[in-house]
């Protein structure tokens, strides 16, 4: 135990891990209260065309991605408001042409390219200094943000009328939302994987829906959830070497199937 | 002059000659209604006939395409956190554990604690404070709704068909709780409605809409079987059930 917390590579991997496994569980209450479970996957997966750019020119993908990641956020939400266009055609259009993009620009790169297998399954021993301090300092503003706006967040997603009423700025927040959501999925990419990365955002939610009785509950519960499964799929992915996002999803998942089968024997 | 000052006072809602189309579709055409303050208005006329588009374009939600709507001297937008609305159906997602009371809590800007306690007296709905609110009956989530309009303490009160949901025989139980809202804290109260029964007890004012305005006046007076017929494009006759006693 002591020497895998004496390795500096782990020392990262938890650090960025612990910011990541507090703050996408508590975002993730809001995306999937708000059916958004689709876009946090199309934003994951347009990322690749953003970390492509910036492999592909020399740059730190993260400040390739993380721009890109807004711009197609931003996107989708103005596809979703301002045209005929449903949600998950709007997301699916969007993010399909990311990864084609991206697609194209890595075949532009010739030679193996080890960077983006960590990019689509995770990988903790790339995760360097400065990851640590985005995921760390980019966590903290997502969590001030929901602190802040978490009344009118709710609201705007339980009943935007009265939320409206309310003279809570919905179109305004309603952008804000998306692109705190798309920043969300970017920082968790280089642990999670862009495959994975999504799945922290829904299944802590979804497992502490079962059996939480209120919304305070909810957010406890998913927050304890998602940091408990990021600790224990860098230790597991540690030991068995095996990719940190894949052990870490495994460990949501296995969460989420035990609730299932004590709730639904609960309630016989 | 000063008359007419006195008599401009009077009215909460002004609606002067509104018109709306969606492409050739005309929802809305040349409507103009003055309410007056401490009205019970219901809004009544057959399906499409824009009663819910009329209540949206009250609240501010959708702009007329030509004539201007003032509610309580302005913008119906400006003035929006003096007014309450129940929708006619709440959708939202029934598995999220949300109870009564953070409902409550979240729906309205800076309530204390006394007015929820209060609402929830007040619409007999205590008890359901920790209920998770998609495990509510339709007529208990109604009650909710009341209660989170009565928090509000607003001028007035949009309802879109508050019946919806409600248990048949329910209704006037229900009608009765929008009337006391009414009597104790003076507040006009428009409301949209199928029930013709209702409508006469309970309503000082209706407007009949279908595409334009029909009628307008006291629905004792208004709503006899010429009126109806024309309003819903059929032969109607009326039949006088008994009043429920007070």
């Amino acid at each position: 135990m002591i020497e895998i917390l004496s390795l500096q590579f782990m020392q990262k991997a938890i650090i960025a891990g612990m910011f990541l496994g507090v703050m996408m569980p508590f975002l993730g209450v809001f995306v999937t209260l708000k059916r958004m479970a689709f876009f946090g996957d199309g934003i994951a997966h347009a990322s690749l065309a953003g970390i492509a750019l910036g492999l592909l020119v020399g740059v730190a993908p993260f400040t390739v991605a993380v721009p890109f990641a807004l711009a197609v956020g931003a996107l989708i939400y103005f596809l979703e408001r301002y045209t005929k266009i449903s949600s998950d055609s709007a997301i699916g259009t969007v993010f399909t042409t990311s990864m084609a993009v991206g697609i194209i620009l890595l075949s532009l790169k010739s030679g193996y390219q080890p960077d983006l297998i960590s990019f689509l399954f995770g990988n903790i021993l790339t995760i360097g200094v400065t990851d640590v301090w985005v995921v760390a300092i980019g966590s903290s503003f997502i969590m001030l943000f929901l602190i802040v706006f978490y009344r009118p967040l709710t609201l705007l997603i339980i009943d935007p009328v009265q939320a409206w009423l309310q003279h809570v700025r919905t179109g305004f927040l309603e952008f804000v939302f998306y692109l705190i959501t798309a920043l969300a999925v970017v920082f968790g990419v280089k642990i999670l994987g862009i495959i994975l990365v999504s799945a922290l955002l829904i299944i802590p939610a979804s497992t502490a829906k079962l059996f939480s009785r209120n919304f305070v509950q909810l957010i406890m519960y998913s927050i304890a959830l998602g940091f408990t499964a990021v600790l224990a799929g860098l230790f597991l992915s540690y030991y068995l070497n095996l990719p940190s996002g894949a052990s870490i999803i495994l460990f949501s998942a296995t969460f989420f199937f035990i609730s299932v089968i004590i709730t639904s024997l609960w309630r016989k | 002059m000063h008359l007419l000052i006195m008599n401009k006072q009077q009215i909460v809602i002004s609606v002067d000659d509104i018109s709306l189309s969606y492409g050739s579709q005309h929802v809305l055409n040349n409507v103009s209604v003055d309410i007056p303050k401490h009205a019970i208005m219901a809004v009544i006329g057959p399906n499409g006939s824009g009663k819910t588009t009329f209540l949206k374009m009250l609240l501010g939600l959708i702009e007329p395409d030509k004539g201007t709507i003032n509610v309580l001297g302005s913008e119906p937008k400006k003035v929006r956190n003096r007014i309450a609305y129940v929708p006619q159906r709440f959708s939202f997602d029934q598995t999220m554990p949300i109870t009564v009371m953070e409902f409550l809590v979240l729906s309205v800007v800076s309530v204390k604690k006394v007015d929820i306690d209060d609402a929830m007296e007040h619409f007999k709905i205590t008890h359901l404070q920790k209920a998770i609110l998609g495990t509510l009956s339709g007529g208990q989530l109604q009650r909710v709704l009341l209660a989170r309009a009565f928090m509000q303490k607003p001028d007035i009160l949009y309802l879109d068909e508050p019946e919806a949901g409600v248990d048949i025989g329910g209704e006037h139980d229900f009608y009765d709780l929008i009337k006391h809202l009414h009597d104790k804290h003076d507040m006009t109260i428009i409301f949209v409605s199928h029930e013709v029964d209702i409508v006469s007890q309970y309503a000082t004012h209706v407007l009949c809409l279908n595409q334009q305005h029909i009628c307008f006046g006291d629905p004792k007076v208004m709503l006899d079987t010429e009126t109806l017929s024309k309003l819903y494009g059929t032969d109607i006759d009326l039949f006088n059930h008994k009043q429920k006693k007070s």
